[in-house]
């Protein structure tokens, strides 16, 4: 596999997706390109993306937007929650905005960049902050980089949780410096120890004040700081510009953009990464035109990237709700996903979550299963605003077999063994149960299955 | 093949979702298995967190000391109280379950543990507990994490560790690339539904694939790991007596939890327990006794449980503090933040009696008891000669071991 990659044309991979009979625009390409670009396609999202160019497809679910009738009552919502004091609240209003955006991108990236930019409310412990850290991220979800790290480096739950509040000339604080250069921007071996002290003496005066971002000139260290070779008084902003010059820090966003659309595990070579680190650099490290290059090409609808991912426990849940057009109390939601390791606003540590392997162990395995368990069985999930029943019969799911072929267009990203299919038909063709029992009890075997944990 | 393996691939090859398939083990199941870590032993580890600051001085009780009587006019304990150990010190009377544990053979006493330049912050003070490390900037992985991570690949998705308990999961467990679970009971690692649909899942995910994805080759050896451990969890905790009485108590209803999954042969090696509470400021005597009781009697229950299981020769338990509390007690019939004091560590095979001389109440640093042990040396004891894994690389330098465990020198 690897060999592949390392054997592929550039040209060929980053070029515009052209449909033909390896990869023709279908179902499953669609609903590949919804898993990846958002939280999962509805049947008639994806209906109707096959009648236009893939290519066109993808750039409407970049031009998408929220009304602002939408975007006052999620915020108003989100406002609430803070009032309660509770951060683990603040998780449900996100997971309801996840299901119910027109602009899937946007919210995915501000996931994406949640776990780039980590902080968790467990040091932070103040909603009101990390509300106003996650609204910054929805703001420049795809929009410019080096804007964004200017921005975060300013943000009060950000200078909380990398203890730069406390960054004084006296005593700089190594922490957010050491971050901007290893996980933020550049990557490990791209910097020095000494680079990162003297960074850190940039930063120096940048403090919280009643909730807000406040420059401290009297703590600040206005002295000569040597950077990358360079000496000059930088400030802080100066600092991040010039950490953002160096040639290492668009290979390591586009690294990271691929691994997060594309694949988990394949290290792509150098030669696949640079022409798309060129590209951020020349368009002034514009995020969405780089998204919008990689969703649209050959290697994304290629074997390469199809089922090359594990479902996050967000993902999965939320693909599994708004495939079925369910709701449900997300309250509950966020717990469960909590349990199955992907707490929002809590993430694990500085780096994020981790994603692919280290999704998966008996733990959350089980606990997948029992959350899609809980979520078909929930009182408080409605599907289409009705029942499950009701969702069938518009659909014209009849039979058990019109519900697995539908639900393998629509759910996996790879498809299912022959003796897998006949083993469902033999447990549920002859299934007597009235209404949408059989219904509920197929949806559950067959999401709890291996296969369903692939993207 | 160990026994754990043995016991492993008798369960998830025995039961109907394989057989359903074909006679022959399927390869995938074979690689689940041989995805065992490559240790020497399948030795349990049982970590019990006291958090808060234990009062070691009224834990082991140096009660013929003068110096003990004058320094805690009210707090004491007299030798008329004491449970005696020797003729200097004994246990708080509330340590009947250590006291016996003791008088078997079964506890290991370590005096005077600590480390150099005590932090008395309870936060700063367990995090270096935790992770090794006086440097807050070196502290993103704790010490069994970091374990986790050198012994254990992520091949089968096992579990290496747990942590069961509904605080903040405990800094020790973060690793790298290992994420320990934290369950509040044993729901969560059994599968929900009805029997078909249980059935169906079972045999659809173990039914033959031809697995061309490394991914799904993976997710599919997880999943059966996964089913198998449901399967085996749900089966133990219908048999399952428990061998031994445990008293009603948070820590003792936890430890009953581990005793179960460890004869469920789950291939977990570290269980991760705290018991909170000994933060004990003001009218410390009540408070502390019902902790000590608490820890004592369940830690008791649970060795005779494992041990009525043929367990007991697996299984070891640490019981450790952030630190221990000022020699002098405060105005307010409590005790003030403290350095150095005892660690525990019982089990069938531990070396049984104090380990170290108990610290002087005169030679003090800033009012506190000085260590002479620490903490570390405990851990690369643990790691050398229970988990036989080398400690040095864990431990980020080389910590000399003590004479706990029987059959090691």
């Amino acid at each position: 596999m690897s060999n592949e990659l390392a054997r592929l044309d550039p040209d060929w991979a980053w070029s515009p997706y052209e449909p033909g009979e390896q990869a023709p625009w279908n179902l499953s390409r669609a609903a590949h390109l919804f898993r990846r670009a958002g939280f999962g396609g509805r049947r008639g999202e994806l209906q109707q993306a096959l009648t236009r160019q893939p290519v066109e497809v993808v750039r409407q679910l970049l031009e998408a937007t929220e009304p602002d009738s939408f975007r006052n009552e999620q915020d108003e919502l989100a406002q609430a929650m803070v009032n309660t004091g509770q951060v683990r609240n603040l998780a449900a209003v996100w997971l309801h905005r996840m299901l119910a955006t027109p602009h899937q991108l946007q919210e995915k990236f501000t996931l994406f960049w949640h776990g780039h930019f980590a902080t968790s409310a467990a040091k932070v412990t103040d909603a009101q902050l990390m509300l106003a850290q996650n609204q910054l991220l929805r703001r420049h979800a795809l929009g410019r980089f080096d804007e964004l790290v200017q921005e975060i480096s300013r943000d009060p739950a950000m200078l909380i949780y990398l203890d730069s509040a406390t960054n004084r000339k006296s005593h700089p604080n190594e922490n957010y410096a050491r971050e901007v250069m290893e996980l933020f921007c550049l990557g490990e071996g791209n910097y020095t120890e000494g680079d990162i002290r003297e960074l850190a003496r940039c930063f120096t005066g940048w403090q919280v004040k009643r909730r807000q971002f406040r420059f401290s000139a009297h703590q600040h260290d206005a002295g000569e700081k040597k950077i990358f070779g360079r000496t000059a008084s930088f400030s802080g902003e100066q600092a991040v510009q010039w950490v953002l010059e160096q040639a290492a820090a668009p290979r390591l966003v586009v690294r990271k953009l691929v691994r997060f659309l594309v694949c988990d595990e394949q290290e792509l070579p150098a030669r696949l990464i640079d022409p798309l680190a060129r590209q951020l650099r020349e368009n002034d490290f514009h995020i969405g035109s780089i998204v919008q290059r990689i969703l649209s090409s050959q290697l994304f609808f290629s074997s390469h990237a199809m089922a090359q991912k594990i479902r996050s426990p967000v993902e999965l849940a939320c693909g599994l709700l708004r495939a079925l057009e369910g709701s449900t109390n997300t309250l509950r939601l966020a717990e469960q996903l909590a349990e199955v390791g992907q707490s929002l606003f809590f993430p694990p540590n500085v780096k994020g979550w981790d994603g692919g392997r280290a999704w998966i162990n008996s733990a959350t395995l089980l606990g997948r299963a029992n959350l899609v368990h809980e979520l078909l069985h929930s009182e408080k999930t409605r599907f289409a605003g009705g029942s499950l029943a009701a969702l069938l019969q518009r659909e014209q799911l009849d039979e058990p077999g019109e519900l697995l072929q539908w639900l393998e267009e629509m759910w996996f990203a790879v498809s299912l063994p022959q003796s897998v299919r006949d083993g469902i038909m033999d447990q549920f063709g002859q299934d007597k149960r009235v209404g949408n029992e059989w219904a509920t009890a197929m949806i559950h075997v067959v999401m709890s299955l291996p296969e369903s944990q692939l993207a | 093949m160990s026994t754990s393996r043995r016991q492993f691939l008798t369960t998830a090859i025995g039961s109907t979702a394989v057989l359903a398939v074909g006679a022959r083990p399927p390869q995938f199941l074979l690689n689940a298995a041989a995805a065992e870590p490559p240790t020497g032993n399948d030795s349990i580890l049982v970590v019990v967190e006291l958090s808060g600051g234990n009062d070691g001085l009224n834990t082991i009780v140096p009660y013929a000391d003068d110096e003990y009587r004058k320094n805690r006019p009210q707090l004491g304990i007299g030798e008329s109280s004491v449970l005696r150990i020797d003729d200097y010190c004994g246990f708080h009377p509330s340590l009947r379950g250590f006291a016996e544990l003791l008088e078997k053979g079964e506890l290991a006493i370590v005096q005077g543990v600590g480390y150099p330049n005590p932090n008395r912050s309870h936060f700063e003070s367990m995090d270096i507990w935790h992770t090794c490390h006086q440097d807050k900037h070196q502290r993103a992985v704790g010490w069994l994490g970091r374990y986790l991570d050198a012994a254990y690949q992520n091949r089968g998705g096992g579990i290496p560790a747990m942590h069961f308990g509904s605080e903040k999961q405990p800094l020790a467990l973060a690793a790298q690339r290992i994420r320990v679970p934290s369950l509040q009971s044993l729901d969560s690692l059994q599968l929900k539904g009805d029997q078909d649909e249980l059935t169906a899942i079972g045999e659809l995910t173990s039914a033959g694939r031809a697995v061309a994805n490394p991914l799904l080759g993976f997710v599919q050896s997880s999943s059966t790991a996964a089913l198998s451990a449901s399967e085996r969890v749900r089966s133990r905790l219908q048999k399952y007596e428990a061998e031994s009485k445990y008293p009603e108590s948070s820590l003792a209803n936890k430890l009953q939890l581990v005793a179960q999954l460890i004869d469920a042969g789950m291939e977990t090696r570290v269980f991760y327990v705290a018991l909170d509470g000994f933060d004990t400021h003001s009218q410390q005597s009540d408070a502390h006794a019902g902790l000590l009781r608490q820890l004592g009697d369940a830690v008791q229950a649970f060795l005779r449980d494992v041990s009525a299981h043929d367990h007991g020769d697996r299984v070891l338990v640490t019981a450790f503090s952030e630190f221990g509390r000022r020699v002098q007690e405060n105005a307010s019939a409590g005790t003030d933040h403290g350095a150095a004091a005892p660690m525990f560590c019982a089990g069938s095979r531990v070396r049984a009696g104090l380990h170290g001389a108990h610290p002087s109440l005169t030679d003090l640093q800033e009012g506190d008891l000085k260590h002479h042990t620490d903490f570390r040396q405990v851990y690369a004891t643990i790691l050398e000669d229970w988990l036989a894994w080398k400690s040095r690389s864990i431990l980020d330098g080389p910590y000399e071991t003590l004479p706990l465990i029987k059959g090691q020198t």
